[in-house]
Parts: structure tokens; C-alpha cells; sequence
């Protein structure tokens, strides 16, 4: 069995620089502190360029190492989109994928050899699929968990911090083999295992400094002495490790979310950081092969509570423009009551739909296509105002509903029949209220309308009566006439029964 | 003057670099065949237009309402729509009605903008996603700039923000685009439109209206419509004769 690791070290530091990759370059601390950047803040991680400023320094003293350096809060909401990320990263390399802790995956690599290659080209494709998403990872790779998780430690010495397209690149990875394993095992220092605190100190009181010391010690008498978590550690470091991988499908979800530093109370600051989202999630959903169907925005408003909208998407898409022009009409028609504190933009995925194109004849547009088109005329008039028309099971006359446009592949054989041309009814919406006299018959002879929608009848046909829908809260109750104007305009008109209204519904082309 | 027979080489290889090379070319009824133009539905019409409405091209139909223009872009969405083609209505009128017509309406894209320049700049959007034909049908508005005012008449000038413009060359810009992705963009006005860049322009006009049953009957009704129309405007064919168009109607 080969098990992978993927570890993000200072997840902080890497969600940050993943949200500003251009500052991968400067002296950058990332400090946990609350609203205040007082002297109790402290370093949570830095860049190379801070030098001398280490984690765990309060900022006055890493200010006074550092004169130019910056500072960013730590912010949960991008961390926890970085450690989301990276879980993205580990599912498009293998199927069976377990996350530990925030930024801590194994993923089972056993198989991957006739997909990917060796072992060292497995560990690359997830240092590579980490990047993709924009994380920085360290990747190790071994024979259990245990061992992968050390071996991503030890391949944590050789990061180095590079700004990328989609985020922070520069990770490293370390294979080691069940040959090599002992002697991995052996050499690594006891501090590297993050053990208690007193079961270090009592290690080193024994003279015991590393793994192999350890190995080479009887299992029995030093849990004796020192207790379970002695005996747990002996069996590591002779590479003892019999625990599953326990692969978990937990529901695919794609956050990313903001913090701001100030109260957001127009569209244009959101604007910005809604398109630094997007970015990332469309990168996230391209490394996957999905499609957002449904986007949800919530805005944490100054009094803390959130302000929650979903955007459902005409088609599938994850083309930022057009997101970003529906998340701008959604605010702008119902803007948030208070200003903006942060924001997070949550995506439902739906599969990427892949068609193939025809070897002859002419190329159509492909589903993708097709869907990133939808969304932008969706952005351009509104979602409800683009889709499928079709005719709802309705009395009311000229009926129509919108649904979602979702052609299906070309069908093998044409429909059948010849195609005819016959008199269509443009339907006026809403209809056009009316003045029309009648005769004492009761059929009329003037229609009196706006524009041109109006003249002498010269023909007419009716009353069609209609009586439906009585058993909802709009009865329809209407005398329908087919009508020849002068000049040779042929229109559709009602009479509502209940006001004696007029009104022109339709005009026959 | 006639040129000497040339004695082409037996070998295929340099057959086939004369072919690329530009000296020797096939005869037309041997070169592949360009894609199926899309048939109006009306087999005299798609005659003088040369098979159907040509893909890559704008096309124009023009005339007043009830001589049938509706009829026709209805009739070309259905040949689309039932081949397997993705088309696209833009209707800033909300006028399209579902009723029955022979259009497959799981390949018809509806879009309703508010105002003619999204229609067009929907239309644009349309065509570069590579449907195959798109409707305008801008038969209850105008993108047509209002006429200039003569000298000398006063005109109250408001400080209002100023409506939308469809830019300096919309149906340039339109009829480029519909080149370029081999998309067919049939236009539905009132009035001549694209003027120079449309392809073909059919002009229709009213005919007689067709009733059945006596006046003042119950069981009168609207059985039809006639109407004459023509190819007043084609690029590389002469223009057509009047040709007349039938329109029945199916009752509702």
C-alpha cells in the first residue's frame, strides 16, 4: 500500500499569499490579533523576505527586526478555503482521499503507477495539483500514514515561496520506499514528531535524541516505563504502522471567502473582492472538470449577522465575468442592510457536460460554450428573462413560462415532416387596453387604440368565450374576436367579461 | 484566346502540390460542399435565395405587420431547430408566442432584453457562441438613430442621463460576427435596417385576409392570410419576382 501526504505548513501565511501572490516577494507577517493590531499581536508566519521575524513574535518586536513589514490579519475565511483547496488538490490525483486536519490530506496512492508513473511522478502530479489551486504543499510519500506524514515534514526543509498565476507555488515533495524506510525512520530527530511535552523531556532524560534510538530499544519494558504513548512511538519508528486509510466522502464544497479591514457599503469595493473570488473558484472548479449551477453569497453585515442570497445560474458555468456581473445585479437590486464585513461565495457544482464534436460538417458551439453564453446574456438582461420558452398547461390566452435552456446532443435522424409557414401571433405583453365600439349586434366596427393598433374593422370573427381558472385568484372570463382592420392589420381582441374592458392581445404576422 | 491543354503529372503526390500550390484547381461541382443553408420553409422563396438562408450571413426581412415576417423567421427556426441546430430567439418585443409551430423548443434559446441595443449586443453574444441561427426580431422597436433635426427648430435640451447607443456600426459589427462563426443572423423589421451589410433583404407585403363562414356568423372565422414576397436584395444572385405567400392559420 502507498500512501501520499499533503501537507500546507503555515496555512496562514499560504491562504494569504494566495489571496495577494504578489507580495510573496515582500517582508510579510501574517498576525492573529482581534480589531486591534496592538502590541499583543503575534507573528503567525512569515515570508523569506521578513528576515529575522519568526512565528510566535509579537508584532512590535517583529516590527522593530523588520521596519518595512507588512502585516495581514489571519483570516479564517481564506484559510479555510486554502484548506478546502487543498482537499480539491488531493481528490484530482486519487479517488480515496482523508483529511486529517485543515491543510493535512492522505490520499491513497496505490494504483496510481500505471495512471500517473512512478512514485516520484505521483508525488509531483499532487505538488502540481496543489499549485493548480494555489497552494504551496509539502508532499510525502511512503508505505503508511504514519511514515507519509514524516516524510511530507522532511520535504517541508526545501519549500521555497514563488508567486503563480493562481496563487503560491514552490512546494516540495520527498519519496521514501519501503528499502529506505529504516533508515528514514532512523535518522529523523524526536523534536520533528510533535510529541507531549513530557514524554520529550523524559526521552531526552533517557539520552534517546532520535528515531533509530528508539527503534533499537525493546518495545515492552519501554511502555512499561513510560506508558502507552512510549509504546505507540516505539512501533513508529520501526515503522510499525497498521492504521486505514479511512476514506471519507464528505459533500464537495467550494467556499472562498473575505475579510474586510473596513465596512463595505457600496458595489465597487465588493466588485473588487468578489473578482479575486471568483478567480479562485473558477480555478478550483476548472482543476476539477465542474460547472457552478447555483452560486450563494453571504455578506457578514456590521451587526454580525449574515445576509445570505443564491444566485441560480441559467446554465452551468464558471466564467467570472458573467458571475460577477449577476453578483453585482443581485446587491444592486436588494442591497445588504448594513455595510459589508465579509464575504464568502459558495458554488454548487454540476459535472462538466463534454460532447464530441462532429469529424465532418460544421462545428457547433460546444456545452461548455453553449452554458458560458447562457450565463452572459443571463448577466446581460437578467436570468429570468433568458431560457427555453414553452407553453405552460394554462386557459390564459398567449401563455408563456421560461425554463432553463439545456439542449440535449443533435438527434441521429432529423425530425421528420416538411416545415410550413402559417400565420403567427406576435402577443402583446401585457395586452394593450382598448377603446372598440360595436354595433347593435355586439360586433364591432371601430377599434380605437394607441399607435398604430387601431382603424375601422373591415372583418371580423368571435365572440370565443372563455370561462377558466375561476378556482384561482385570477379568473379569466373573456369574449375572444378575430379582427381585419383597414389597411390590412389583422389583431386578436378580448372583452373581460366582469369590467367590459377592451384589450388587444395579440397582432397576427 | 485558349490557353494549351497541360498534361497533368500521373504522380499523386505532385498532383496534390499543384492542387496546393493554387496551378491547378478543382472543378466547382467536385469541390466539398459548404454547409446546408437553412430553408424557409417556402420552396419558391429558398429557391431565389439560392437553397435556403446561406450560414455566415445576415439576412434581412422587411415588411409591415400581417404580411407574414414572423411567419418566416418562425418557418427558419423550425427547419433549425428540427435538423438538431441550437437557435436563438432575441425578442425585445416579448412577443414570441409557444403555441405549436413545428419549432423544437428544447433547441430554442428565448432571450427578452429590455431595449434594441441589448438586443443587439445579445445577438452579438448569441453568434459567438456558434448558434446556428439567430433571430432578431426587433418588429415592435428601432435601433435606428432618430432623424436629425432641421435648421433652425429650437430644441429643449435636458440634462437626463443619456440612453444607451448601439455603437457607430452595429450591423457591420453583427454581420463580421456572423461570419466568423459560420452563424446565420436573420433580422425581422419593420423598416430596412442593416441597409448595405445584410446579405439578402425579402420584402413582404399584405394581401388579403381570409375568412371562412358567412358574416355575422358563429361559425365564421379566420382561416388565413395572403401576402407577396421577394428577394429585393441579394449579393450574388439577381433579384427575385414577386412571389406569393400563403398563410394559414391554425385555429387556437
Amino acid at each position: 500500500m502507498k500512501i501520499a501526504c499533503l501537507w500546507v505548513p503555515e496555512l496562514s501565511l499560504v491562504s494569504a499569499l494566495r489571496a495577494e501572490p504578489r507580495l510573496c516577494a515582500e517582508p510579510l507577517a501574517v498576525v492573529q490579533a482581534g480589531r486591534d493590531l496592538g502590541g499583543r499581536a503575534h507573528v503567525l508566519g512569515a515570508t523569506g523576505a521578513a528576515i529575522g521575524v519568526e512565528p510566535g513574535q509579537s508584532l512590535a518586536e517583529a516590527r522593530a527586526i523588520c521596519p518595512r513589514l507588512l502585516t495581514r490579519e489571519a483570516s479564517p475565511e481564506r484559510e479555510r478555503a486554502a484548506a478546502q483547496a487543498a482537499r480539491e488538490a488531493a481528490c484530482a490525483v486519487s479517488p480515496r482521499v482523508e483529511e486529517a486536519a485543515p491543510g493535512l490530506v492522505h490520499l491513497d496512492a496505490s494504483g496510481l503507477e500505471s495512471l500517473i508513473g512512478d512514485d516520484r511522478a505521483v508525488a509531483r502530479a499532487v505538488v502540481a495539483a496543489a499549485e493548480r489551486v494555489g497552494v504551496r504543499a509539502a508532499v510525502g510519500l511512503a508505505g503508511s500514514k504514519s511514515v507519509a506524514r514524516l516524510a511530507a515534514r522532511a520535504a517541508a526543509a526545501d519549500l521555497t515561496l514563488e508567486a503563480t498565476s493562481s496563487g503560491v507555488g514552490g512546494g516540495a515533495f520527498r519519496v521514501v520506499s519501503m528499502e529506505e524506510q529504516r533508515d528514514f525512520l532512523a535518522s529523523l530527530p524526536l523534536y520533528a514528531l510533535e510529541l507531549p511535552d513530557e514524554l520529550h523531556e523524559a526521552l531526552r532524560r533517557f539520552g534517546l535524541h532520535t528515531l533509530g534510538e528508539v527503534a533499537a530499544l525493546p518495545p515492552g519494558p519501554l511502555a512499561a516505563r513510560l506508558g502507552t504513548e512510549a509504546a505507540l512511538l516505539s512501533r513508529l519508528a520501526r515503522g510499525e504502522d497498521a492504521s486505514a486509510l479511512t476514506a471519507r466522502q464528505e459533500p464537495e464544497r467550494f467556499d472562498e471567502g473575505e475579510e474586510l479591514e473596513w465596512d463595505a457599503s457600496s458595489v465597487e469595493p465588493l466588485l473588487f473582492v468578489w473578482k479575486g473570488l471568483l478567480d479562485r473558484l473558477a480555478q478550483r472548479l476548472s482543476a476539477r472538470g465542474l460547472m457552478a449551477r447555483e452560486l450563494v453569497l453571504q455578506l457578514r453585515v456590521a451587526d454580525g449577522s449574515w445576509d445570505e442570497r443564491a444566485l441560480d445560474l441559467a446554465a452551468p458555468t464558471r466564467e467570472v465575468a458573467a458571475l460577477l456581473q449577476l453578483l453585482r445585479l443581485s446587491v444592486e437590486s436588494r442591497p445588504p442592510p448594513a455595510g459589508v464585513r465579509a464575504v464568502r461565495l459558495s458554488a454548487v457544482t454540476t459535472r462538466e457536460v463534454l460532447e464530441q464534436m462532429p469529424l465532418f460538417g460544421a462545428r457547433g458551439a460546444s456545452p461548455t460554450q453553449l452554458a458560458a453564453a447562457v450565463a452572459r446574456l443571463s448577466a446581460l438582461v437578467g436570468p429570468e428573462r433568458v431560457g427555453q420558452p414553452s407553453q405552460p398547461d394554462r386557459w390564459a390566452p398567449f401563455a408563456v413560462e421560461c425554463g432553463k435552456f439545456a439542449p440535449g446532443p443533435p438527434p441521429r435522424v432529423p425530425i421528420a415532416g416538411p416545415v410550413e409557414v402559417s400565420l403567427a401571433a406576435r402577443a402583446l405583453r401585457p395586452p394593450r387596453t382598448a377603446e372598440v365600439r360595436c354595433d347593435d349586434a355586439g360586433t364591432p366596427f371601430l377599434v380605437i387604440g394607441e399607435g398604430a393598433l387601431g382603424g375601422r374593422v373591415v372583418a371580423s370573427a368571435g365572440p370565443w368565450r372563455t370561462v377558466a381558472e375561476w378556482w384561482t385568484e385570477s379568473p379569466l372570463a373573456l369574449d375572444a374576436y378575430d379582427l381585419e382592420l383597414a389597411g390590412g392589420l389583422l389583431i386578436r381582441v378580448a372583452r373581460e367579461l366582469a369590467t367590459g374592458t377592451w384589450r388587444i392581445e395579440a397582432v397576427y404576422d | 484566346m485558349s490557353l494549351p491543354a497541360r498534361r497533368l503529372p500521373k504522380d499523386p503526390r505532385a498532383l496534390e502540390e499543384l492542387l496546393r500550390d493554387g496551378q491547378v484547381r478543382r472543378a466547382p461541382a467536385l469541390l466539398p460542399r459548404g454547409p446546408r443553408p437553412i430553408p424557409t420553409g417556402l420552396a419558391a422563396l429558398d429557391a431565389a435565395l439560392g437553397g435556403g438562408l446561406a450560414r455566415g450571413q445576415l439576412h434581412e426581412i422587411v415588411g409591415p405587420p400581417s404580411a407574414g415576417g414572423t411567419a418566416l423567421v418562425r418557418a427558419a427556426l423550425a427547419s433549425a431547430t428540427r435538423s438538431g441546430e441550437n437557435c436563438a430567439l432575441i425578442d425585445p418585443g416579448d412577443c414570441f408566442d409557444p403555441a405549436p409551430c413545428g419549432i423544437d423548443l428544447d433547441r430554442l434559446l428565448w432571450v427578452r432584453p429590455h431595449d434594441p441595443v441589448q438586443a443587439l449586443r445579445a445577438a452579438e453574444i448569441a453568434l459567438e457562441a456558434r448558434f446556428a441561427l439567430v433571430a432578431l426580431d426587433l418588429g415592435d422597436v428601432s435601433v435606428l438613430p432618430l432623424p436629425r433635426q432641421p435648421r433652425g427648430v429650437v430644441q429643449v435640451v435636458r440634462f437626463e442621463k443619456k440612453p444607451p447607443s448601439p455603437g457607430a456600426s452595429p450591423w457591420a459589427r453583427l454581420a463580421r460576427r456572423a461570419e466568423k462563426h459560420s452563424g446565420v443572423l436573420l433580422l425581422l423589421a419593420r423598416a430596412a435596417q442593416a441597409g448595405t451589410f445584410a446579405s439578402t433583404t425579402i420584402e413582404l407585403e399584405r394581401g388579403r385576409a381570409q375568412w371562412e363562414g358567412h358574416k355575422g356568423t358563429a361559425g365564421r372565422f379566420l382561416r388565413g392570410a395572403e401576402a407577396v414576397g421577394g428577394v429585393t436584395r441579394h449579393k450574388r444572385m439577381s433579384p427575385s419576382g414577386p412571389l406569393p405567400v400563403h398563410l394559414p392559420l391554425e385555429p387556437k
